[in-house]
Parts: C-alpha cells; sequence; structure tokens
C-alpha cells in the first residue's frame, strides 16, 4: 500500500505542475542534445584486455622492455610476383619512413628491411662479415637488388620481413598507448585512419598492393564499419514508427512514443559524454537498442491511454491513470534492465564495463522519459472522435483471438506447452554446453570474412612463415641468465616441446636464436647448432642478440619464448595455453619461471579465460537482479517464477542457437545474453502485473488471463514483432559482430515475447491451482 | 632431514664428476623427447642399412629409423645431445656419435640404444665415428678430439695426434711441455684443428677438418701422414668418384679433386659460394654436392660438369643418400625427398 501512496503522491504532483516538467525536461535535453555532439567514437587497445587477469598482469609487468601486444603489420606486395625491382624498393623505404615518423609508433620497433637493425652475418675463411642488410651505398640496379637478395636470405629473415616466396615485404610496428612525446593517449582510430591516408592511399599503386593488419587497424576498420550504424538507426526509426501508427492510428500518438524514445537516446549519449566517456565502436548498438526499449515501453503507454480515452476518460485522466497503472511494472522492468546491465561491471574488460554503463544508463534514463514524461506529454493530446470511436469499437476479431489465446492458461493446453517447452530447454541445454569461448574463425571476428581487413590478414599469413597470432610466454628468471647454459637449454626444450603442440606453426626465443649464432661462429656449420656449455662462448653467441629483437632484456633476467600461431581460434589458443602451463610447470623450478602470456594471442588467451569465468556469474547476477526486483514489486513467488522460468528457458535457448551458428562467445557476444535477460523480462512483467491483482481476488486464471491479453496483448505483440523487424536489419550490417548480435537479439525478441504469452500462462495455469 | 642428505650427496657426486675428465658415462643425461617435429627438425647424417633400414640422425638426440623411406619411427634414445654422425658396421651393429662427446650404440639395428660415452664437461663435439670390425673403431671430433675402442665400445680410449699438427705447432707444443706444463695440458685440447669427417677407402683411412686439415692412415687412424695443404679453409667431406679420384669439399663453395691419392688437388670451378658440407655419390655413378642455403649439385660425368639443382627454400642441407629411385636428403628441416627422375 506504502508504494501505491507514494505513486499517488508522484502522480498529483507531477500532473499539477505539467507545464514545469515539460520545460525542465526541454532544458535538460537540449544540454545533454549539445554535450552529445561532442561526443567520440573511443576505442583503446587496453579496453579489450582483462587488466586484472594473470597473463595480463605478466603481460603489463613486462609491456615496458618488450612492448605490447599492439602491433601493426604492412605488407607491400608487387603485383609482379617478385620484390626486387627499383620502383618496389623506392616505395618501400618511403613507406618504412612514413611508419617511422607517425606519431603513436615506437620508433624503435619499426622494422623492415631497411631498419638498421636489419643484419646479416656470414661466415668467411678467415672468420665473420656482416652488415645491414641494406648497404649503405644500395643503388637500386640489378647488382644491387641482388646483392640485397643474397643478404636477406642470409639474414635469415625470408618468411619474416621477406614473403617466402618474395612476392612482399614486410614493415611491422609496435604502437605506444600513450605518445611519450605529448602524453596523450593514443587515438586508436585516428591512427588507422592516418595510415589508411598516409601509407595505404600514398604507396599504393597499380603494380604495388598494401596490406595492413593489427588491432588498431581492426578497430579503425570496425570503427569505420559502425558509422554504417546511423543507417540502420534511420531504418530503425522509419519501420517502428510506420508500425506504431497502424497500431494507434494516430500521428500524434505516434510521435510522442517516438520522440520521448528519442530523448532517451539523447540523454544518454548526453550524459555519456558528461561523465568523460566516448562511444565505443563495440557499443555503437546499445543507443539502438535504448531507442528500441524506450519504444515498446512507450507503446505500452500509448495503448493504456488510448484505451481509457476511448472509454470515455479525458486525455488528462486518461494519461494520469495510465502512469499510475504502469510506472510500477514499467518501472520494474526498466530498474531490472538496468540493474542487469549493471551486472555486467563485475567482468573486468574495459569495454564490456563501458557497454554496462552505456546500457544501464540508457534504461534508467528511459524511466524518465517514457514513463514520466510521456504521460505528461499525452495529458495534452486532443484525441480526435474517429480516434475514440475506432478504438472504442468492439473488436470481435482481436477478441476472439484473445479468447483462443487465453486457452494457453487452462491446465489442458498448459501440460502440453510445458512439455514442448521441457524438450524444447533439455535440447538446448545440451546443445548450450557445446558452446565456444572465443573466436572461432580466422582473422578479425568483428568483420567479415571477405572484408579487407581479413583478406589481408590472410594474405600475409599465407606469404609469410609468421602471423599476428602469436603468443608470448615469458621466461623469468635471474639476471644474466642467458649466460647459464642449465637456464638456456632448459627455454630450449621448452620451446621445442611447444613447436610439438598442434596449432604452433613455429617459435623463437633468445635460445634458439643463440644456437644459430653459435653455428655462424662455428663457420656457418649447422652441426654446431647448439648452446654452448662453456658461459664465454654462451655469452659470445647470446650477446649479439640485441634487445630490440623483444628476445631479452636488458640484463637477459626476462627472455620470451614467441610461438607463432596457425590461427587464433578458441581451441587453438586453449591447447597451446594448456601445453605451455604443463611444460611450464616441468621445466620451470623457484628460480626460473615461465610466465604466461604476453603477445596479440596472449591476449586473447586471457580474454577468452576472463570471459568464461565470467559466464556463468553474470548469469547469475542477472537473474539474481531481475528475480529480487520481480518478488519485491509482485510480492509473490508465483508469480516471479511464472516470469522467470520462460526467460531462463530463453537465455539457454538463445545459448544454444550460437553453438548452432558458430557464434563464439566473444567480448562482444557476452552481453547478449544479459541484455536478452533484460529486455525479455519486460513482457512478462506488463501481462503479470495485470494479471496478479485478479488473480489475487480469485478471479479465474483464464480470465485474468484474457483481461491482460485484451488491455496489453496487443502491446505486447507488437513490440516484439517491431523490436524484432528492428535489429534484424543489422544481418546487412558490414561489422560480423553487428550480425551476431543482430541474430541474437531478434532470435530474444520474439522468443522471449512467445515465452511471455505462450509459456507464462502454462505455468500459471500450475502455479494458481486454486483460481 | 633425511631426503636433504640424499640430495646434498648426489649433488656432490655430479659436481665430481663433472670435475674429471674421463672416458667413462659420467654424470646421467636425460632421455630424448619422443616428438612428431623430429622428421622435420634438425638433422645431420642418414645410412642405408644392410639396405633394409634407413637410420637418420639430428639434434636433441633424434633417432629416426625407416622401412621405406617415407615413414619414419622415432627410437628411444637415453640422450638430449645433437647427434652429427651415424655409422652401421653391420645389419644390428651400429654407432651414433655428438655433442658432449656422446658415443651411442646399438645391437639390434638402432631400435634401442646405449650411451658408451658421455663428457659434457668437455663441451666438445663428436663429428664422426668409423669402425673397421665389431671391436675396432675410432670417433673424432671438435679439436682434435679422439677416440679409439679396441673392445667395440665397452671403453674409449682418448689419442692426441700431434702429427696432424703443423711443424710450428709441433715445436711450440714440446717446447710448453717443459715450460708450462699447465698451460701444455690445455693447449692439448685446443691446439689441433676440427677433425669433420672420416672416409674409408679400402684399407686407406681419409680424414678431412679444419683450416685445410687432410690427412691420411693406413693403420686405422694410430698413425696419420697429413697431405700437402691445398686450401686454407675447412674442409668437410671427402670421397671417391667412381672415376677413382677423390672429391673433397668445404667452406664457401669450395671443391677440390685429386687424381693421385691426395698427392696434388685441383679446385672445381662451381658457381657456388654457400658451404658445401657432404659429397656422395651412388650405384650409377651420380655424384651428389650438398651444402648450405639449400646448395645440391648433381654430376654424370665424375665432376666434369654439375648441374645446380639447389632447393629454393634456401634450408641447409648436410647430408644425403640415395634409396630406391630416391635422393633422400638429411636437412636442418628434417627429411627431404627427391625421385631422382626428378633431377633430369
Amino acid at each position: 500500500m506504502t508504494v501505491n501512496r507514494l505513486v499517488n503522491k508522484f502522480e498529483y504532483a507531477l500532473f499539477r505542475h505539467r507545464a514545469l516538467v515539460i520545460v525542465a525536461f526541454l532544458l535538460a535535453t537540449v544540454f545533454l542534445l549539445f554535450k552529445a555532439t561532442s561526443i567520440k567514437l573511443d576505442a583503446a587497445f587496453t579496453k579489450n584486455i582483462p587488466l586484472q587477469h594473470q597473463y595480463m598482469q605478466t603481460y603489463l609487468r613486462h609491456a615496458q622492455d618488450f612492448g605490447g601486444a599492439n602491433n601493426i603489420l604492412i605488407s607491400l606486395c608487387d603485383e609482379s610476383g617478385d620484390i626486387f625491382n627499383a620502383n618496389f624498393f623506392d616505395t618501400l623505404r618511403k613507406a618504412h619512413d612514413e611508419l617511422l615518423y607517425t606519431s603513436g609508433v615506437d620508433r624503435v620497433q619499426v622494422k623492415s628491411l631497411f631498419s638498421p637493425s636489419t643484419r646479416f652475418v656470414e661466415v668467411v675463411e678467415d672468420g665473420f662479415a656482416g652488415g645491414p642488410v641494406i648497404p649503405a651505398d644500395f643503388i637500386a640496379n640489378s647488382d644491387g637488388l641482388a646483392k640485397v637478395k643474397e643478404n636477406t636470405e642470409k639474414a635469415g629473415i625470408v618468411g619474416r620481413m621477406v614473403a617466402d616466396d618474395y612476392s612482399c615485404a614486410m614493415i611491422s610496428a609496435q604502437l605506444l598507448e600513450v605518445d611519450p612525446d605529448t602524453g596523450e593517449k593514443l587515438d586508436t582510430i585516428g591512427f588507422a585512419s592516418t595510415l589508411e591516408q598516409n601509407i595505404r592511399a600514398k604507396f599504393q599503386s597499380d603494380s604495388i598492393s598494401i596490406h595492413i593488419i593489427g588491432f588498431a587497424k581492426m578497430v579503425g576498420d570496425v570503427a569505420d564499419g559502425a558509422k554504417g550504424v546511423l543507417v540502420f538507426f534511420a531504418i530503425a526509426i522509419a519501420v517502428t514508427s510506420v508500425m506504431v501508427f497502424f497500431f494507434c492510428r494516430s500521428l500524434m500518438l505516434t510521435l510522442l512514443p517516438i520522440a520521448c524514445s528519442l530523448i532517451a537516446v539523447v540523454w544518454q549519449m548526453g550524459l555519456l559524454s558528461v561523465m568523460g566517456f566516448g562511444i565505443d565502436p563495440m557499443s555503437i548498438l546499445v543507443p539502438f537498442l535504448v531507442f528500441a526499449i524506450g519504444v515498446s515501453h512507450g507503446v505500452q503507454m500509448i495503448n493504456s491511454t488510448g484505451k481509457r480515452v476511448a472509454a470515455g476518460m479525458d486525455a488528462k485522466t486518461a494519461a494520469q491513470a495510465s502512469f499510475r497503472k504502469l510506472l510500477v511494472p514499467g518501472g520494474v522492468a526498466l530498474l531490472s534492465d538496468t540493474v542487469g546491465f549493471l551486472t555486467l561491471l563485475i567482468i573486468e574488460i574495459g569495454v564490456i564495463r563501458e557497454l554496462a554503463i552505456t546500457a544501464s544508463l540508457g534504461v534508467a534514463v528511459i524511466i524518465l522519459t517514457n514513463l514520466i514524461l510521456l504521460p505528461v506529454l499525452m495529458s495534452f493530446v486532443r484525441f480526435s472522435r474517429g480516434y475514440k470511436a475506432r478504438v472504442a469499437a468492439p473488436s470481435p476479431g482481436a477478441d476472439k483471438v484473445w479468447f483462443a489465446l487465453s486457452a494457453f492458461a487452462t491446465r489442458k493446453y498448459a501440460a502440453i506447452i510445458l512439455l514442448v517447452t521441457a524438450v524444447l530447454f533439455g535440447f538446448g541445454y545440451l546443445q548450450s554446453q557445446q558452446l565456444k569461448i572465443g573466436d572461432l574463425h580466422e582473422g578479425a571476428p568483428a568483420l567479415h570474412e571477405d572484408s579487407r581487413y581479413n583478406l589481408d590478414t590472410k594474405l600475409i599469413t599465407e606469404r609469410y612463415a609468421i602471423s599476428v597470432d602469436y603468443l608470448n610466454v615469458m621466461v623469468e628468471t635471474l639476471p644474466s641468465a642467458c649466460t647459464e647454459h642449465s637456464i638456456m637449454a632448459r627455454i630450449d626444450n621448452f620451446q621445442w616441446l611447444m613447436e610439438n603442440v598442434e596449432g604452433v606453426q613455429s617459435a623463437v626465443s633468445l635460445a634458439s636464436v643463440s644456437k644459430s649464432i653459435n653455428a655462424a661462429f662455428n663457420e656457418g656449420n649447422v652441426k654446431w647448432r647448439v648452446l654452448p656449455r662453456n658461459t664465454q662462448s654462451l655469452v659470445q653467441a647470446s650477446s649479439r642478440v640485441e634487445t630490440s629483437t623483444g628476445l631479452l632484456n636488458a640484463d637477459c633476467s626476462v627472455m620470451p619464448v614467441i610461438l607463432f600461431l596457425e590461427d587464433h581460434k578458441a581451441e587453438t589458443i586453449e591447447r597451446v595455453v594448456a601445453a605451455a602451463k604443463k611444460y611450464g610447470a616441468e621445466l620451470g623450478d623457484e628460480q626460473t619461471r615461465f610466465m604466461l602470456a604476453s603477445g596479440p594471442a596472449g591476449v586473447m588467451a586471457a580474454t577468452n579465460e576472463a570471459v568464461s569465468e565470467a559466464q556463468q556469474p553474470m548469469m547469475w547476477y542477472v537473474y539474481g537482479a531481475v528475480i529480487i526486483l520481480c518478488l519485491l514489486s509482485f510480492r509473490s513467488l508465483r508469480a516471479t517464477i511464472s516470469v522467470i522460468v520462460p526467460l531462463y528457458v530463453v537465455s539457454v535457448l538463445a545459448t544454444a542457437l550460437m553453438t548452432k551458428l558458430q557464434i563464439g562467445l566473444t567480448v562482444s557476444t557476452l552481453p547478449v545474453i544479459a541484455l536478452g535477460v533484460g529486455i525479455g523480462v519486460d513482457y512478462g512483467i506488463y501481462i503479470l502485473s495485470n494479471m496478479t491483482q485478479m488473480l489475487r481476488d480469485g478471479a479465474p486464471l483464464r480470465q485474468a488471463y484474457f483481461e491482460a491479453l485484451k488491455e496489453r496483448g496487443s502491446a505486447v505483440l507488437f513490440t516484439g514483432i517491431t523490436l524484432a523487424i528492428g535489429v534484424s536489419t543489422w544481418v546487412f550490417s558490414a561489422l560480423k559482430f553487428q550480425v551476431d548480435m543482430g541474430i541474437l537479439l531478434t532470435f530474444m525478441f520474439i522468443v522471449n515475447m512467445l515465452g511471455a504469452i505462450v509459456v507464462l500462462p502454462a505455468l500459471a495455469a500450475f502455479l494458481w491451482r486454486k483460481n | 632431514m633425511g631426503k636433504k642428505m640424499i640430495c646434498l650427496v648426489l649433488l656432490y657426486t655430479a659436481l665430481s664428476s663433472g670435475a674429471v675428465v674421463g672416458n667413462t658415462t659420467q654424470s646421467q643425461p636425460e632421455p630424448a623427447y619422443i616428438a612428431a617435429m623430429a622428421e622435420k627438425a634438425l638433422l645431420t647424417d642418414i645410412i642405408n642399412v644392410a639396405e633394409q633400414n634407413l637410420v637418420a640422425v639430428g639434434e636433441r638426440g633424434h633417432i629416426l629409423l625407416s622401412q621405406d623411406g617415407v615413414n619414419w619411427q622415432q627410437a628411444e634414445v637415453p640422450l638430449q645431445a645433437n647427434l652429427n654422425s651415424v655409422y652401421f658396421l653391420n645389419k644390428q651393429q651400429g654407432w651414433a656419435v655428438g655433442h658432449d662427446a656422446s658415443i651411442l650404440a646399438t645391437q639390434d639395428g638402432g631400435s634401442s640404444w646405449q650411451l658408451q660415452h658421455y663428457a659434457p664437461e668437455q663441451d666438445k663435439p663428436l663429428f664422426d665415428v668409423y669402425f673397421t670390425n665389431s671391436k675396432d673403431g675410432v670417433a673424432v671430433g671438435a679439436y682434435g678430439l679422439f677416440y679409439r675402442t679396441e673392445d667395440g665400445g665397452v671403453s674409449w680410449q682418448r689419442e692426441f695426434h700431434p702429427e696432424l699438427l703443423s711443424e710450428d705447432d709441433q715445436l711450440y707444443l714440446e717446447e710448453l711441455q717443459e715450460t708450462d706444463p699447465e698451460l701444455y695440458q690445455i693447449e692439448l685440447g685446443a691446439i689441433l684443428p676440427h677433425f669433420n669427417r672420416l672416409y674409408a677407402d679400402g684399407n686407406v683411412l681419409y680424414m678431412v677438418g679444419e683450416a685445410g686439415l687432410a690427412a691420411k692412415s693406413s693403420d686405422n687412424g694410430r698413425n696419420w701422414q697429413r697431405l700437402d695443404e691445398f686450401y686454407n679453409g675447412s674442409l668437410f667431406d671427402i670421397t671417391r668418384t667412381s672415376a677413382m679420384t677423390l672429391l673433397a669439399v668445404g667452406l664457401r663453395g669450395h671443391a677440390f679433386q685429386s687424381t693421385d691419392q691426395g698427392a696434388s688437388w685441383q679446385q672445381l670451378e662451381l658457381d657456388e659460394t654457400a658451404t658445401l658440407n657432404s659429397v656422395f655419390s651412388d650405384q650409377a655413378g651420380r655424384l651428389f654436392i650438398v651444402g648450405n642455403a639449400g646448395s645440391l649439385l648433381v654430376s654424370k660425368d665424375n665432376a666434369a660438369s654439375f648441374a645446380d639443382l639447389s632447393r629454393a627454400d634456401g634450408k641447409a642441407i648436410v647430408n644425403g643418400l640415395v634409396w630406391r629411385e630416391h635422393l633422400l636428403l638429411v636437412t636442418e628441416t628434417g627429411i627431404k625427398t627427391i625421385k631422382l627422375s626428378e633431377l633430369e
């Protein structure tokens, strides 16, 4: 009763000062719109990383010495299939220099044929000869190019800096999170577009093609694709508006919920901007989601008001009554959405946390715009006589349908429904256990397989012996460990064991390089490719390796073993990580620890683990929040069960769908389940809140359900279909993860709606036996 | 307390055995890993055992066996040192030598191997091994490392061959023996060149090595006669062609031919700069020279001319043999098989 009193008081205050309310909203909207216009797309490498994860702690500990996992590879390919021509070398040098002076690039780590650290060593009768692969006096004539080709082979960089078939050459670089000159955070998206303009546009020609991959480029491409979301937004607004109009047959009633939902989006963006957040390309769809949820609640409001006006109330009274009737169920629904989204905060990955904040903020704002502003605005609407007549006219057709549907609340049908649901659930549960963690496909999963980025990735992995999918196992040991045979031998053994793991393409470490250098010192005789036991000889071999190679730190107390993987599929990474842990434990001890992990695949390993660890708790928290809110608002266990069970079945089925469609559980798909729960709960709450009072009064269940359907059924059906149509357009998105999200959300909207209309009454039939 | 004591004792024996330069097996090495990639890793030698089996050896104590030259099984080996050479006396008896002065022996055609000699503290590799009968054998290696057995490898005695030194070095050593016995001992272990390869030509044993070393012995290596120097770089292999000439190959594309049992040598004009690791011939009289950077030279006219059939991948080829119409190469990336018909 206290809640009711509170609602009444609030209603009284609100509707007495309607003008004031509208002015306040107007002012806030203008201010936040202004703020919203300055919001930026914002992506950072570290946001995508579970920084608290053990692997990432290792990664961060050594990022200073070894650079990060945030690298960029630029491959220049000569269309003739042979890079040894003057034009190519001229272009390669210019591109190298261009990249060197691009801000955000760690200049020490820019490597190509033209970097001074690219050297060769050869054995001659009286000892050693060596020098830069491209000599200082290099002239790009046939002699000069032949010399470079020879040096390239001697330097052993074929497959790394030059393609296996000499058709391409590589420039690689690492990016700095913070620009040391300006102290500013790296603008990843800006950097990506600089690459496009200053490298690709400038150097691509008929004879030379340019292929760029790396996290920054991927994010840049995602951001470009994300801009296409505006089109989907426009389509969604148009589709929704048309549908709302057909639903209510009134221009004014169409405009109001659409406008209020757009205001919610503006507020959300404005507030994010005020709080200092940007919008990540990964959560670019959230504003759309907010709009959709807003419309769904708005439609309930206009439906309710419209029906009351038709029944003879004036606009103000009707709006006021609707407000009173819907504030609690709507508020509870939106609050559970908000709390549900907030639970994503437990996942220690920046982008997911931002998504949690972005989404929960947006949904919370809807409480204000669509449960408060909307009814106040509606109280001013003048309803035409025609409208009233249309709504008031008995609709025997619809009532017939509703009556037929209300049979779901009879025991006979309920039993069948529950049986089918149970079978579906069982099947779905089995499927959902097969859900794969991480990226299941090659290339960048956010992008389509035939996107330029993924084609570039494919080209580079095909033509070179290396890929961006590498994982560094950091060997943390004693200072000067590279002079200790026993430690180096263990690193060497570890590397060999790892090279034998399926999915590891090749590997390199200071140990393996030292062995080659030792052979080089012994006239290039491969029979000397061993780690000398003698300390002097070992020092001689290992000290020739510079720290810029990334194979050791200044006092060689840390030496990574770099494992190049065949791909970054979740199972590959899982297998490699498991083997690295096993062999690391066997070969390591107190002094010499084989620590996972750095490198892009190391980051993926950590992310996969974090995501998979977060999955269960997230579900518990989301459901916990929804259950508590349902209990509080319905004050009924039975009601709560009726709402939650269909919701859970749908969650499981959605997971099964992910397995079926080979959508892995990733940073971008993990939140979808939580979002789905948050959105799906609305239907059940609206239907059931209308029934509980009647049930308490002892009305027969079928009667109560029939009334609920008459009152809210059309709105529920309508919103389910409208939202599904809206999100289903995402399958045409340029971004693969939006396609995935689109499919999953469409499924969730439709099936949750069906759950609320079909399974909920069937459950009720058994829970309210007396009715 | 009891455990600690045992550890201390073990540690002590390990240290003490390391300190004694001996000729028997001392500290226990770790057995080789059985690894799928072994046939794709560095291999250094291959031998045809009685036309029935192939045995290849390589890094990390890898010994690979095959009956068809296609499928390879890795043998259990009680050691992880890189192996450099393998020799079989007959179908059953064989030896393999490698780093840490390791000598392995088999009595069952390569299925199982026993460690006969292991001296990691010397930090010197053995490069070749040869047995005249099941009792008498020699193993040679870096810095003039030389072992002999007269009991099939049950015991190995170290030998020092000052006759392979230049006259200057011999005088220097004699002087040192009197003036500075300590330095003399050190020099003994380092003054000789690397002995890279043995080649048995009837009763004559040839040996080539570092800095132009070429020598022959007619008493199974007890006494050596150094051939007149014809090259100052390292030689890695020597063989006799079907035209009865001797052919030696070495550093940076150098190859030399002798028609007078090694008394005089002529350099072959090869368009090759990579180091040549091995030279061998087949029953049909074809001559193969293999080397670093994928070098593969084939001659059908006893080294009068060579066809350059070098491999495009540029991987070092260490040795090879012809087996059932195929050329089998052991390389830094494992076994490579080429049909002889493809070389035409």
